[in-house]
């Protein structure tokens, strides 16, 4: 059967799901922000490795109190050593449901639009 | 979510296609040397990247892949006899070596030159580690055999098979870097199949039913690390690779083999599912052999004299109520194999990934998909090969290990990711 045979029947309309999603930047994180987050239904953390990412821990606790998941990027640049990136991981990994290390901040892009 | 030209984008591998045209840029698994078990054997179809081939093996034991139909009237060479270095359409006998060069035109008149200006489409066919591989690409651009470490150790170390597959090769492929169904899926069969069971790797996952993941780019493409909790405070990360196109390999549990798949479009309703075991410093044994012949890991059960799953949509993949209400089995299927291919092909041929709801935990997923649509577009744009064809990428293994808490596994499982001969595989 094809595709489109296969497809004939099924319900065509997605359903919204009016998920909000949050990109907070770890390096500059204002009370705004984490007022921000505890209304979302996805937070996305962005650092760099070796970036100072100490404020995963308030949001991770805001989150965590309200049960939202957190994803977070980690952008590995080609300078970055294993140990800046080791520090930025045992900051964000107590907090994450997932984390990406990726070699450039593009990906950050698609993951959002990913998650409609 | 996909939009719907990225969709088609990736899910569309014919020639022409530009998905077709990075699969054409690797050797691809093509047939058994089974299929073709002796010089003059029956001829067989293949269907590939949406062409339909004839492959053969012709009397001086040389392979041939080739345009399935006659050049004279289009008729299929399935009929032909394979016979004296050729394969010989039973219309009106003409002949074709294994280049696809019509060799013979017993219609034309003595002396005629006009065969030698006949040929067929044909792409090599070449023996490597227990598979026949092809490449589709342009001559000229032709990479180096695969070195994948399956390929490369001794014969009696590996185990091959491959099943037919009604869907797409993507969802196929995704369901293999989406390590986040494991704790569902395949609950019921870690303990009790026997190329799993009593490793101490399946205590973590039984004991932690939460994983975390890290996805990280690769050379070839990502590494997808679950992490779960040891003991004293250090973390069990299973890391599963992923190499452009298609390359899976999982981690493995204790002393058990390394096993992984290739996803392979037959058109782009179809794939085939290879499926691979095995060890880098020995050889598995006949058990473990007699297990996944029967079907078991991450093998399935097939129809005698072809690849056609036992268990398959016209059957309801035997489904088996009791078994998902006593929970023998998490979805009623048996074996890991039909478990996922039953649930990725009731996605329909072609899923439409403009309707579905990803989660954190389909990172890696987005993270590939985002990744072979750079590729493509590379590829398309300016000509750069696609990660995955350079050998050095294919050099890799799967890992399970145990690391400190604030090691990135990258680091930590470093030399236990690249295939190292002679050493074994890091497993717990």
């Amino acid at each position: 059967m094809s595709s489109a045979a296969e497809a004939r029947f099924r319900i065509a309309e997605s359903q919204p799901t009016g998920r909000v999603v949050k990109v907070v930047r770890l390096e500059r994180v204002s009370d705004a922000d984490l007022k921000d987050v505890a209304t979302a239904d996805l937070v996305v953390m962005v650092t760099s490795a070796g970036a100072d990412a100490h404020a995963a821990a308030a949001i991770g606790e805001v989150c965590s109190r309200r049960r939202i998941t957190i994803a977070t990027v980690v952008v590995r640049g080609a300078a970055a050593t294993d140990e800046l990136l080791s520090k930025t991981l045992a900051q964000v990994r107590p907090w994450s449901l997932m984390v990406v290390v990726a070699g450039d901040e593009s990906y950050l892009d698609d993951l959002v639009k990913s998650f409609r | 979510m996909l939009r719907k030209d990225q969709n088609d984008l990736l899910t569309q591998a014919g020639p022409a296609t530009p998905m077709g045209r990075l699969f054409r840029t690797s050797w691809i698994p093509a047939l058994l040397p089974e299929e073709l078990p002796e010089n003059d054997c029956p001829p067989v179809r293949v269907k590939l990247l949406s062409e339909r081939l004839i492959a053969f093996r012709d009397s001086g034991g040389r392979y041939g892949l080739m345009d399935e139909f006659c050049a004279h009237r289009g008729v299929s060479l399935w009929f032909g006899r394979n016979e004296d270095c050729g394969l010989r359409c039973p219309y009106h006998g003409w002949k074709y070596d294994v280049t696809g060069q019509c060799i013979d035109m017993p219609s034309e008149p003595d002396g005629s030159n006009f065969a030698r200006k006949v040929k067929l489409k044909s792409y090599p066919l070449v023996e490597r580690g227990g598979v026949l591989w092809t490449y589709m690409g342009p001559r000229d651009q032709q990479p180096p055999l695969p070195e994948w470490e399956f390929a490369t150790v001794p014969a009696s170390h590996s185990f091959m098979s491959k099943r037919f597959q009604e869907c797409n090769w993507l969802q196929a492929m995704e369901g293999g870097i989406d390590s986040s169904h494991v704790s569902f899926l395949h609950r019921g069969d870690l303990n009790t199949d026997p190329l799993f069971k009593g490793a101490r790797g399946n205590q973590y996952n039984l004991n932690d039913a939460r994983p975390v993941f890290e996805v990280v780019d690769s050379p070839g493409g990502l590494y997808i690390g679950a992490r779960r909790n040891a003991e004293n405070g250090h973390y069990y990360w299973r890391i599963t690779q992923w190499v452009m196109p298609s390359f899976t390999l999982i981690p493995p549990r204790g002393n058990h083999s390394i096993h992984g798949h290739f996803w392979i479009p037959v058109d782009d309703e179809h794939c085939w599912t290879w499926s691979f075991d095995y060890h880098p410093t020995r050889a598995l044994t006949d058990a473990e052999v007699a297990a996944m012949r029967a079907g078991k890991g991450i093998h399935a059960k097939t129809m005698p004299g072809t690849y056609l799953p036992v268990a398959n949509k016209d059957n309801d993949y035997l489904m088996d109520r009791a078994a998902q209400k006593a929970g023998k089995t998490y979805s009623g299927v048996e074996g890991f194999a039909m478990q996922d291919a039953s649930l990725q092909e009731s996605m329909g041929p072609i899923v439409d990934r403009t309707k579905e709801t990803l989660v954190s935990t389909d990172s890696g997923i987005i993270m590939a998909r985002q990744r072979l649509l750079r590729a493509v577009k590379a590829l398309v744009e300016t000509g750069a090969t696609p990660p995955g064809v350079d050998t050095a990428h294919q050099r890799v293994r799967s890992a399970s290990i145990v690391l400190p808490p604030d090691q990135p596994y990258k680091d930590g499982a470093r030399e236990a990711l690249m295939a190292q001969p002679g050493v074994a595989p890091a497993s717990v």
